[in-house]
């Protein structure tokens, strides 16, 4: 008895064990018709089968009633007791016995559609190994408190979101970003809960746990998205409200017209309007949980249905179609190689070089390349100009930098600098001509090809002699213009660039990325207002953008989309698709994404009308029964089911 | 009175009928003040008092409506 009632006490075992049970006994029916034409061993196994089956729908249905609620249950269970009354009882075991089967189906295909978020909240490790002094400890990892320290193994999860103290390693961190690639993380590196450390020891001071990280927010976003109803899902909800009832009407009213209680129960059994409610949240959930699993974070049903209708594009040029970030590009400088040949190294003599370090592949650049860049990371070594960054970033690589003495910057001039014997300048031409550093006219061509090409160039000279000049930019993304390309032919002609940059530089990258249309030189209401006019025009349009001074332009389109949104919520909170990493593929792929999902949409949309259409009409010219009609039924929810998944995989 | 708001996940929501069998049944609870069921996710957010209903009660009011559920970190 024990046991029976543990297994009764489990809803999923009871349904299972029910469902199996009343299978078994609609199959013996079968056999007994079968083998021995006995009507009366079918009836008595059929309405054996119809008590195992409608014992967990009528208590369903009880449950409803006592909470003074009316249930499909109810109406199933009606329409089986009346089946067991007017002694039709196959039709009234076929009608709970597909019942079961179909919810039971439908509840494993349906949560096959919430898989990505499970995988998601399963990233999240359970536990973490909390470092005090000497001693480890491991507590649930929801209780590690900011500024804690934990110890993340080679192969584990990190628990936290945080900053890695010491060690380093590198960390597949594809569950927030999207990104496949691992990230290298040493000492001062952000690092997020539920990415995978793989192969060296870090501690990490932790910033937040549980429901706090990165990983638990996205979730949340997910999980708001798909909860979010779609306008055809209203739509549908709203004429669902209306079917149940109108078909209970409609049975009550045939009845008393025709007095045949077959017609009347199953116009009960099709009452149920499973596949029409379902048609249209399957496909959201599953294009939303496709899209999430790629990086692309798309805030609700209602922006996919917008984004599928997209005919203009503007995108902002730093942090979007550029990294955001300045690089040195390239590196002018004299070569000695007459000095080798035992020449005087007279200016004359001297051959100019530029090195283009992109096309390089972390080759080694040249001595005097290494000598230029180390003499201006010493310059620069104190200054917090992004160009300095950029400048130090490149030396980093090949070895440590001193200090200088003593320096003295000139607002938007250059530096001067002095380490024990050596006096170094660094910065714009006239600024080191002011110094009275001679700087020929080669060099000085060479330059103004770099400017023209979008760079910033920064001359450097050590002890008044002139070692050379550094080209800084903010790259293209490499996938640029393969993203623009892609775009245009997705049937999106209109496509402009905004900027609050200079017309040079952003003009340059325009052309390299393939953007004829340039607003340069801008401010973030501008760029509101650009959008307001495309709209105007009839477009309608998709802002891209980074963050802060594009929010309100982002706010206006369409469709806003916020880049590399993990970490930071403002992106995410103005725009209505956020892509997770810095993937600009992704762009399109949501655009894609969400057209296919609203052709989906449509799809079970008339799938389940036209199953609606024709079971009613079956039912009037009597070539459906009770249980033609719950299988058509339960078939009808089952196809939407597997239509929707389809987006899985596109 | 500690009012908390507990996540409960189910796998068993084949249906969006389903959400009102679940919600119905855990309003009629004594020391539950806030319910909501999302079909599409499977989530059951729950605004209870943890001196009268404990997270064990939830599942078990979940169960009684015909639906396995867990409790979730988030």
């Amino acid at each position: 008895m024990k046991t029976l009632q543990k297994l009764f006490g489990n809803a999923s075992t009871r349904k299972k064990v029910l469902l199996f049970v009343s299978g078994l006994l609609v199959t013996a029916g079968w056999a007994a018709n079968f083998f021995w034409a006995s009507s009366r061993l079918f009836d008595a196994f059929m309405l054996l089968a119809t008590l195992t089956a409608g014992f967990e729908i009528a208590r369903r249905a009880w449950q409803g009633l006592r909470n003074r609620h009316t249930n499909i249950e109810l109406l199933v269970t009606i329409a089986a007791t009346g089946g067991l009354a007017i002694e039709v009882y196959w039709e009234a075991a076929a009608v709970t016995f597909l019942f079961l089967l179909g919810g039971w189906l439908e509840a494993r295909t349906m949560s096959k559609t919430r898989d990505t978020l499970k995988e998601l909240i399963n990233m999240a490790p359970e536990t973490a190994i909390l470092v005090d002094g000497e001693k480890r400890t491991e507590i649930p990892a929801r209780e590690v408190d900011e500024g804690m320290q934990v110890l993340v193994k080679p192969g584990a999860k990190i628990p936290v979101d945080g900053i890695v103290d010491s060690g380093g390693t590198t960390v597949d961190e594809s569950a927030i970003t999207g990104e496949p690639i691992p990230a290298e993380k040493q000492a001062g590196s952000e690092v997020y809960a539920g990415t995978i450390n793989k192969n060296g020891r870090i501690y990490v001071r932790a910033t937040k746990s549980g429901a706090d990280t990165t990983l638990a927010r996205i979730i949340r976003r997910v999980e708001e998205a798909q909860e979010e109803k779609a306008p055809a899902q209203r739509f549908i909800e709203r004429f669902a409200r209306w079917y149940t009832p109108g078909i209970v009407g409609l049975s009550i009213v045939s009845y008393l017209f025709t007095w045949d209680l077959e017609l009347a129960l199953t116009l009960l059994v099709i009452s149920c309007p499973g596949a029409l409610v379902i048609s249209t949240p399957i496909s959201v959930i599953t294009g939303i949980g496709n899209a999430a699993k790629k990086g692309i974070l798309i805030k609700g049903g209602e922006y996919l249905e917008n984004a599928g209708k997209v005919t203009a594009i503007a995108l902002d040029k730093t942090g979007t179609l550029t990294a955001g970030k300045p690089n040195v590009t390239e590196i002018i400088h004299f070569s000695k190689a007459a000095d080798l040949a035992g020449v005087n190294p007279k200016e004359e003599f001297q051959e100019i070089h530029t090195v283009s370090l992109p096309d390089r592949n972390n080759e080694s650049l040249p001595l005097e390349g290494e000598e230029l860049l180390y003499w201006a990371s010493v310059a620069e070594s104190t200054s917090e100009h992004p160009l300095a960054e950029a400048i130090i970033a490149e030396t980093g690589q090949s070895g440590r930098i001193p200090e200088p003495d003593r320096f003295e910057s000139y607002t938007g001039q250059g530096i001067e600098a002095v380490l024990g014997e050596d006096h170094i300048f660094v910065g714009k031409t006239e600024f080191l001509k002011q110094q009275g550093i001679s700087i020929n006219d080669g060099i000085e061509k060479e330059i103004a090809t770099l400017t023209k090409k979008g760079r910033t160039a920064v001359l450097v000279a050590r002890n008044n002699e002139l070692l050379g000049a550094i080209g800084i930019a903010d790259q293209m993304r490499p996938e640029a213009p393969k993203m623009i390309s892609r775009l245009r032919k997705n049937g999106i002609e209109h496509i402009a660039m905004l900027t609050g940059d200079a017309r040079d530089t952003a003009e340059a990258i325009a052309e390299e990325v393939g953007i004829r249309e340039v607003h340069a030189g801008i401010l973030p209401e501008d760029k509101n207002d650009i959008i307001l006019e495309m709209q105007k025009q009839g477009h309608q349009v998709a802002m891209i953008g980074d963050g802060i001074n594009d929010a309100p332009a982002l706010a206006s389109a369409d469709i806003g989309i916020a880049m590399g949104a993990a970490g930071t919520d403002v992106a995410i909170e103005t725009a209505d698709i956020a892509l997770m990493s810095d993937k600009l593929m992704n762009i399109p792929e949501a655009l894609r994404l969400s057209l296919k999902t609203l052709g989906n949409i449509r799809q079970n949309v008339v799938i389940a009308l036209v199953t609606v259409a024709a079971l009613l009409t079956g039912v009037f010219t009597g070539s459906v029964h009770m249980a033609g009609g719950m299988l058509v039924h339960e078939l009808s929810v089952l196809a939407v089911i597997l239509n929707g998944m389809r987006i899985r995989w596109v | 009175m500690t009012t908390t708001t507990t996540i409960l996940r189910s796998d068993g929501l084949s249906c969006p009928s389903c959400v009102n069998n679940i919600e119905s049944n855990l309003n009629q609870t004594e020391g539950i003040s806030k319910v909501k069921v999302h079909f599409n996710t499977g989530r059951i957010e729950v605004e209870h008092d943890t001196e009268t209903v404990s997270e064990e009660k939830l599942v078990k009011v979940v169960a009684q409506s015909g639906y396995e559920a867990r409790v979730s970190q988030f």
